[in-house]
């Protein structure tokens, strides 16, 4: 059984709480994206297509480099962030969950879409012609309909942000306690002589998380699908 | 196209595939401090008619684990001499051909623009005051990069380590942490006087003093089993005086 030092379980801890932020925050904004990706038909679809997907082909050091130049304390966004805020991303834990949450974003935007896809437009035009609004036909129909697909695209991004290394290193650095999460950790205990064995520890602790979030990730959707005599 | 015209086509292709090359270049693994020093040098040897020079540069940490992994490098120059003797156990080096090649000294840097100044290190600097409530002390990560090594041997002597250790932001390797104090996202930074030299964006606050740490040594060898005519003779054009030359003019101390 593996057992772990109190760096490693900092480590642990650190990268659970990253990727849960991460993929939380960004649920909100995934799904209005899914949505008009989905339902939308203006002009510019394609390029918030494309822009949606970027973090899934751009080499993450370049999503790093970005964040560094955007949020970083000499950056546009960062620079306000300090002066109004005080607050600061970078060398913070969460600039590493921002980091995570905009590379995993594409999966949860593809995994909604997919899910509001497959909801049959008859059902929102019934809706609709019985007097229901926007907002309800959202609550009501939309919500509960594509939960199986929010839910299984939030699980995989989970997974997806826990392994996420590039941009977090290359953005916010590698401090530990604040953004050494289990990948972080590896990469350094491979660094170190006689960090071997540390860093197979935390390999297969990954390997183990990742897998028990994709099989969740599966079941879940599956249970809920079911749920609803599907 | 015709079938004639299309195996032209393919007979022209292939002649890009072949390499034409009489000789194989020199593989060099080397500190990233030496990066632009090499750089130049390489160039110098290559005009002089020599072969071609590949570079990788990297902290000595990750390349002396490369090449215990069989990375194909035929010199090996390190940062410290902790990763030559590293790869001097595993039985990786040619040991006739280390020796020590230059040296380098250690500073405390800041952004340009900084309004700190320092007239001397000493146990009575005040490293978390000037750091401020927020700010972080970038250093190569002491746990492997020599640079970083010989950082915490400098405040530890000092007894500044315990003030600033839980401060530090740990770059992956020296040249990592100047680019942080040149984009001004810390207030300041311990890095080679030879990085802080030519770099613009950063000016030296103060040389730590040679007695605090141990001295900064950049061993090189050959790679076992890589002992060809061309790696040997690079090696000694290195170490001879148009090699020293231009290392020096980096800021690199040659031994006399």
């Amino acid at each position: 059984m593996l057992s772990l030092t109190q760096v490693e379980v900092d480590a642990l801890l650190l990268s659970l709480r990253i990727a849960a932020v991460a993929v939380l925050l960004s649920l909100p904004l995934a799904f209005a994206c899914a949505y008009l990706l989905a339902r939308g038909r203006f002009p510019g679809r394609l390029l918030l297509d494309g822009l949606v997907h970027l973090p899934l082909v751009l080499p993450p050091v370049v999503m790093g480099y970005l964040l560094l130049v955007l949020f970083g304390t000499k950056g546009p966004i960062g620079g306000w962030l300090l002066e109004t805020f005080n607050f600061r991303l970078i060398f913070n834990w969460t600039g590493a969950a921002l980091a995570a949450g905009i590379v995993t974003f594409p999966f949860q935007v593809r995994a909604i879409r997919l899910a509001l896809e497959a909801i049959d437009p008859g059902l929102e035009v019934a809706a609709e012609t019985l007097g229901a609004g926007w907002f309800d036909r959202l609550l009501g129909i939309t919500l509960p309909l594509s939960l199986p697909g929010v839910v299984a695209g939030a699980i995989t991004a989970f997974a997806a942000a826990l392994g996420e290394f590039g941009a977090i290193i290359t953005f916010v650095s590698n401090i530990p306690g604040e953004t050494r999460t289990l990948p972080l950790a590896i990469y350094t205990a491979l660094q170190s002589p006689g960090g071997e064995q540390a860093a197979a520890r935390l390999a297969a602790l990954s390997i183990i998380l990742a897998l028990a979030g994709l099989l969740l990730s599966e079941i879940v959707a599956r249970r809920l699908r079911r749920r609803m005599g599907r | 196209m015709s079938r004639l015209s299309f195996s032209a086509l393919a007979l022209a292709a292939f002649a890009f595939v072949l390499p034409a090359q009489a000789v194989e270049p020199v593989t060099v693994f080397a500190a990233a401090s030496m990066t632009d020093a090499l750089n130049k040098a390489g160039e110098a040897y290559k005009a002089e008619a020599g072969p071609e020079i590949r570079f990788s540069f990297a902290s000595s940490s990750t390349l002396a684990k490369q090449i215990e992994q069989g990375a194909p490098a035929d010199l090996f120059i390190s940062a410290a001499e902790n990763w030559m003797d590293y790869l001097a156990e595993r039985d990786l080096i040619v040991k006739e051909s280390r020796a020590a090649l230059v040296s380098n000294g250690l500073v405390l840097v800041a952004p340009e623009a900084s309004a700190l100044k320092v007239d001397a290190i000493s146990s009575a600097t005040d490293l978390p005051g000037m750091l401020g409530a927020e700010g972080r002390l970038a250093v190569g990560d002491p746990d492997h990069v020599p640079a970083g090594a010989y950082a915490k041997d400098a405040l530890t002597s000092l007894g500044l380590w315990s003030g600033v250790e839980p401060r530090l932001a740990r770059a992956d390797n020296v040249r990592a942490a100047l680019a942080q104090v040149a984009r001004g996202e810390v207030p300041l930074g311990i890095v080679y006087s030879t990085d802080a030299a030519d770099q613009a964006g950063v000016k030296v606050l103060a040389t730590f003093p040679p007695s605090s740490h141990k001295p900064i040594s950049y061993p090189v060898a050959i790679v076992k089993g890589r002992d060809s005519a061309e790696a040997k003779a690079f090696l000694g054009w290195l170490k001879g005086a148009k090699g020293m030359a231009i290392l020096q003019e980096f800021g690199f101390i040659v031994a006399p």
